[in-house]
């Protein structure tokens, strides 16, 4: 089969239960907005290829289950991501406060050269806030990461984010890559051999109806 | 409540005559857009008969007696399936969560009287909305709301059960509760028959018994559907992936409803070996499909794709085939595998 993109990244979506993770991913790979879904339990992904200088980057990105406990499940899947989002939701200070709980995680869990950004999500929101932007400015600074407040709803900032970690991702490989001599071919190991997939749509529409 | 939701008792009777009825289903959920009308009246008018049948059956069984007895005959009536208007009465007596109700007046109100813990309320809260939004009985503008007896029931147990308190999933089986027994404090006990002695350890915040039993399943394939076993092995697909919420959501959300009111028929009369069969059955009869898988997406697709379809949703078909296909599972091999998976996982 005739591989469809050049390198494959694995991001993952990270934040307190309600911050809106599914929302984002849902917009970003569908361009749909559903205003009310069902919580997130476990872990789930869905799929994108982006091209970004001129590379067709497929992004695998994976949405967790946002309550602690279910880390003890999640967990097992930081090592495997190469990007994180560390979501908030600007309506929550504690929300915003947990943000340096799930960095430290990160920083024990996941790769070193995980790449990260901080993400501020219901931008929209503006008479509920919270988190005055500043302030997720200044966090993300402290960590050196890039940061966007972004809206689910209003489709703000969406895209760019996601561009944004998959191009930090890009970058932070950009030397494996150019050892290859741009030659993409399947000894490049960013990410798992065999997920030379072909199209993958993981879109969940769990259909009950009643037949008895 | 019980008051004003007994009107929606009628429903119970399967009906599909009024538009209403056409666009939502008995208990409440939307139907979809595609919903395919015709061949739901086919499988209809085929188990009409069926369903009218069993009902007269468990009428004659159960007349005159609240109780009900652990025999191989029940075993078999339950097996076919409860009728919607005995649900609440076997599931109740079955788990034993009548007589903790009758032993224990009174205490469901006093939990939720006493002084409530604000985080327990706060995460309960936060997944009010995100309790099947596909249901018209659990709109916040619905009339009355099932959404208020959800977070009163959620947030009983989380006070009643401390080592539990609230794991995201115990809304949908609480809301299922709740649909069915249309009763806050049945489906408070009998949301304690389920956690507290029906299933292991699933929702405790180190969820051992949802690693433990995910880790059972990975053995059950290994043993009865290699070529399954094989392919998630070459992908290096843990089995948390694809089968975590079925064991969490105990199949809600993830098959169709009168399936999974079938399948809880046994869970509440036999136990929580029904869930294993119901995953291996699913495995085993799509297991081309899933060896054929190239990749850890796909073969994640394809576990979603077995949940759909006209296999699940022939409710009465497929009740038998958990019990023939998967072959026998003993408790004893159960309890084995159990032990086995929670020292390998504790010890690591």
């Amino acid at each position: 089969m005739a591989k469809q993109y050049d390198v494959l990244f694995r991001l993952l979506l990270l934040g307190d239960s309600g911050v809106g993770k599914t929302c984002l991913l849902c917009r970003f790979t569908d361009n749909e907005f559903h205003p009310s879904h069902i919580s997130t339990i476990g872990v789930d992904f869905k799929m994108k290829t982006l091209e970004i200088d001129g590379i067709k980057v497929r992004i695998q990105i994976w949405d967790t289950a946002g309550q602690e406990r279910y880390q003890t499940i999640t967990k097992q899947y930081y090592r495997r991501a190469q990007g994180i989002f560390l979501v908030y939701d600007i309506t929550s200070e504690r929300s915003f406060q947990h943000i340096m709980k799930w960095a430290s995680d990160v920083d024990e869990y996941a790769p070193e050269k995980v790449q990260k950004i901080l993400v501020g999500n219901k931008s929209d929101e503006e008479q509920k806030r919270q988190v005055a932007t500043e302030q997720g400015n200044k966090l993300a600074k402290a960590y050196g990461m890039d940061f966007f407040e972004t809206s689910a709803f209003t489709n703000q900032n969406i895209t760019e984010s996601f561009t944004r970690l998959a191009e930090l991702v890009l970058q932070a490989n950009k030397k494996d890559l150019d050892l290859l001599g741009g030659s993409m071919n399947d000894e490049f190991n960013l990410a798992v051999l065999e997920e030379q997939e072909g199209l993958c749509n993981v879109s969940d529409d769990s259909r009950k109806s009643c037949w008895c | 409540m019980e008051n004003h939701l007994n009107d929606q008792n009628t429903e119970c009777s399967v009906s599909s005559d009024s538009n209403d009825c056409q666009r939502v289903d008995q208990y409440g959920f939307e139907r979809s857009e595609d919903f395919n009308y015709e061949s739901y009246e086919e499988l209809m008018s085929k188990h009409l008969a069926v369903v009218t049948r069993r009902s007269n059956k468990w009428s004659k069984l159960l007349q005159g007696t609240v109780k009900v007895e652990k025999n191989v005959k029940v075993k078999r009536y339950v097996r076919k399936g409860v009728p919607c208007e005995h649900r609440t009465q076997i599931w109740m007596a079955a788990s034993g969560a009548q007589d903790q109700l009758e032993r224990n007046p009174g205490y469901y109100h006093s939990l939720l009287k006493a002084e409530h813990d604000p985080k327990i309320e706060e995460v309960i809260r936060a997944d009010m909305h995100r309790t099947f939004p596909d249901n018209i009985h659990f709109h916040a503008s619905s009339q009355p709301c099932l959404q208020k007896a959800l977070f009163n029931v959620l947030l009983a147990y989380g006070h009643h059960n401390k080592d539990v308190g609230y794991c995201q999933g115990m809304n949908f089986i609480a809301g299922y509760l709740l649909i069915i027994t249309k009763d806050e404090e049945k489906s408070f006990w009998l949301m304690d028959a389920l956690i507290g002695k029906i299933l292991p350890d699933y929702y405790t915040p180190t969820m051992l018994g949802l690693k433990m039993d995910q880790e059972v399943l990975g053995e059950l394939v290994r043993m009865k559907v290699p070529a399954v076993w094989q392919v998630m092995n070459r992908h290096d697909v843990m089995w948390t992936l694809v089968v975590s919420r079925w064991f969490i959501c105990l199949y809600v959300d993830i098959l169709p409803v009168e399936t999974v009111l079938r399948i809880w028929d046994c869970l509440f009369y036999e136990g929580s070996k029904i869930l294993f069969r119901v995953a291996l059955t699913l495995i085993r009869h799509h297991q081309n499909l899933i060896s054929q898988a190239q990749s850890l997406p796909e073969i994640c697709e394809r576990f979603k794709q077995i949940t759909h379809g006209e296999y699940v949703e022939d409710c009465h078909t497929f009740m038998q085939k958990i019990f023939m296909e998967p072959g026998g599972l003993s408790t004893a091999t159960i309890t084995k595998f159990r032990k086995m998976c929670r020292n390998r996982i504790t010890s690591a």
